[in-house]
């Protein structure tokens, strides 16, 4: 192990970090804090401007910093709520009252078959034969699980919770969306993986070529998602080919299922080839000796894919499974709806709109409503799950490993 | 797998592919199609037209580069400005701090580098607000520097946990052969830990670029006018949604900013996919 000894250590090692700590102090840090502050406050579009007097506003507002003092605003300035957490109140509205509670916990009972299942897996899998294959127990699960929705109602359930507010609506949106996203992503790059992995299929080097070029352009999001935008718009391309076909042209944005369903889309569009590239190196790590010795033994492809495949690349992609569902392309996305749908199609005044998922909530409240507390609220509430959910992830995928050695 | 599949598969096979290649091409090729239309006739197409480029001329990519109505080229200036020099601070704050986390014991090491992570995990659109208070207050506002500064920022952490693991798979016994010939820290790492992570540079250089080439959010709120001031990706975005868009000069925009791209993606293909195990802390 390297060791420089002495004081000049501790100088040598302020050197090489202070410009990417006081970076993140600043621009990182400082954001929570403001935003945890703002929470507390009725910042909004009414009273935009900070008091200045108030000791804790004038450390944490920039234009109250002496150097930087600027002619504030003649409208009278936000203040400390009260009750302190009106805007969490506001914005988880009546979710926690009876009826609210009462419907969650219906909602939860559905999930519990599911735990069941896998501790039902994992009591299996220590057992020198398995009675029955983990997807039966799956199954069964998601069986009975679709029995309880049927017997506990969930559809007036779930209406219940939606009209609690926007929270519920907006976070249970954006985890179906999760939900449906993640898994299509990586299904159709799973098996078009296991195609091109097949020594006998021609031009695979052309065809991993190509898979790239959705990813390349995935850089540059915006553009790409105005022109999937194009193609479902009223005279866009779709409704055009249609046409030709004698089909009567559908209003694709405009209406909440499709709407929905085309973010789905453009989302598996932008992230397949990194969905495919992840599954196809894993699946190159595989020795071939596992799969010759199964053909000895007679099993079939499928159950090689399942016995051998399978658990083989487990390893590679849960934790880009779970980083997914958790970045940019699923809890966090933004962009690719922004562009297509702005969250629209709305249902009304007020209420968020049916593509309108985490972010493109906090950002229509910020950039257009201008509710800035009630958004710091919100970002305050995303920021925990997503904090305890990063952690979670972060014990997964071991991709901390390497600091603690 | 060693055995050759059925005549149903293989041909199962084949068209679940066309259909993928179908899918992951047509909307760049719509591209490079409507890039060729002037004007409304992309609304006026047949069946035909939407494969093959059954009329192209080269007009829109004319006045689009001509800058009238819109500064296309000012806007393409911008980005690489910004990209540019956003790649080479967060290469150099970065790497030095990877190394540190690497090479260096000391006491909040592990605390630190997991809560880089964790506080990643606020979401950036949030964040705008005090960021762009911040830099007003540094009159850094509607400025390009100060979209430099919220980038380098931005990509530091994912920069520095990649090439933080990178270091950790260099060998440490040539740096302690090197103290023992009384090679200091400073020179260590830019002697020794530099160069032999030259392949992590280019890949995270790389990815730096062009995170900072595509962005969006940050820059239609740190630079909100005038246009000429623009970055790309506001640029278009600000094209896309005007009353007529004008879908033949957005179209010619558009193959101008992703093909060469396209092309620098293909060409380091090999070693993007050798990043993505810690390319996957991005999300």
């Amino acid at each position: 192990m390297v060791s420089w000894s002495g004081r000049r250590k501790v100088w040598t090692i302020i050197l090489f970090i202070a410009p990417t700590l006081i970076g993140i102090l600043l621009f990182n840090i400082y954001p929570i804090i403001y935003n945890v502050f703002i929470s507390f406050t009725n910042r909004n579009q009414y009273h935009p401007n900070p008091d200045c007097s108030q000791t804790f506003t004038g450390i944490i507002e920039p234009s109250c910093w002496p150097m930087f003092k600027e002619s504030s605003g003649v409208s009278e300035p936000y203040r400390i709520q009260d009750p302190p957490f009106a805007n969490y109140s506001a914005l988880i509205g009546d979710l926690f009252s009876g009826p609210g509670m009462l419907a969650m916990g219906k909602l939860f009972l559905l999930i519990i078959p599911l735990i069941i299942a896998n501790q039902i897996n994992k009591i299996l899998d220590r057992q020198l034969t398995r009675p029955l294959p983990s997807y039966l127990v799956w199954l069964g699960a998601l069986v009975v699980s679709a029995l309880l929705a049927w017997l506990l109602d969930i559809k007036t359930v779930l209406d219940t919770l939606q009209k609690s507010g926007d929270f519920f609506v907006v976070v249970f949106r954006t985890i179906l969306f999760v939900i449906l996203t993640v898994p299509i992503n990586y299904i159709f790059g799973m098996v078009l993986a296991l195609v091109l992995n097949s020594n006998y299929i021609k031009g695979r080097t052309f065809f991993r070529a190509v898979m790239i070029i959705p990813w390349a352009a995935s850089t540059m999001f915006i553009i790409m998602s105005l022109v999937w935008q194009f193609f479902f718009r009223e005279q866009g391309t779709v409704n055009q080919i249609m046409k030709v076909f004698n089909i009567d042209p559908v209003r694709w944005l405009s209406d909440p299922t499709w709407a929905f369903a085309i973010i789905l889309l453009v989302n598996l569009w932008f992230s397949f080839p990194f969905c495919f590239n992840i599954i196809l190196g894993a699946l190159q790590s595989i020795s071939a000796d596992q799969y010759e010795a199964a053909d000895v033994d007679g099993a079939s492809y499928w159950q090689q894919l399942i016995n051998i495949t399978l658990p083989l690349i487990r390893p590679a992609i849960v934790p880009a499974i779970v980083l997914s569902a958790i970045g940019a392309g699923g809890f966090q996305m933004f962009g690719t709806v922004w562009a297509i749908t702005a969250g629209g199609p709305t249902r009304g005044a007020g209420m968020p709109g049916a593509t309108e998922l985490v972010m493109v909530y906090a950002y229509k409240q910020v950039f257009q409503v201008r509710a800035y507390a009630l958004a710091g609220a919100f970002a305050v509430i995303i920021f925990i799950f997503l904090f305890i959910a990063t952690l979670y992830s972060l014990r997964i995928t071991r991709i901390t490993k390497g600091a603690y050695e | 797998m060693s055995r050759r599949p059925g005549i149903l598969m293989q041909i199962l096979q084949y068209v679940f592919l066309a259909f993928m290649t179908l899918f992951a091409l047509y909307p760049i090729w719509f591209v490079i199609l409507a890039s060729g239309r002037v004007g409304d006739r992309l609304y006026t197409l047949n069946l035909l037209g939407m494969f093959i480029p059954t009329e192209f001329t080269f007009t829109n990519y004319q006045i689009m580069l001509g800058g009238d109505p819109h500064p296309f080229l000012s806007w393409m200036r911008n980005s690489f400005f910004a990209a540019a020099f956003t790649t080479v601070a967060c290469m150099m704050v970065a790497t030095s701090a990877a190394f540190a986390f690497s090479r260096f014991r000391f006491y909040g090491r592990e605390f630190g580098l997991v809560l880089l992570l964790a506080i990643q995990a606020f979401p950036g659109v949030l964040s705008l607000v005090p960021v762009a208070q911040l830099l007003t207050a540094l009159g850094l506002y509607a400025n390009v520097w100060g979209l430099i500064l919220a980038y380098v920022v931005g990509n530091l952490v994912f920069t520095t946990w990649l090439l933080k693991g990178y270091f950790d798979t260099i060998p440490i016994e040539i740096e302690e052969a090197a103290m023992i010939d009384g090679c200091g820290p400073i020179q260590s790492f830019l002697l020794i830990g530099l160069p032999m992570a030259k392949p992590a540079l280019a890949v995270t250089a790389l990815l730096a670029f062009m995170g900072g080439w595509g962005e969006y959010v940050f820059a239609s709120v740190l630079i909100p006018a005038p246009d000429a001031k623009r970055t790309l990706m506001v640029g278009m975005y600000s094209i896309a949604n005007a009353q007529n868009i004008p879908w033949g000069l957005f179209a010619a925009g558009a193959v101008m900013t992703i093909i060469p791209v396209i092309l620098v993606y293909t060409y380091f293909q090999r070693y993007l996919i050798g990043g993505l195990t810690l390319g996957g802390v991005k999300g």
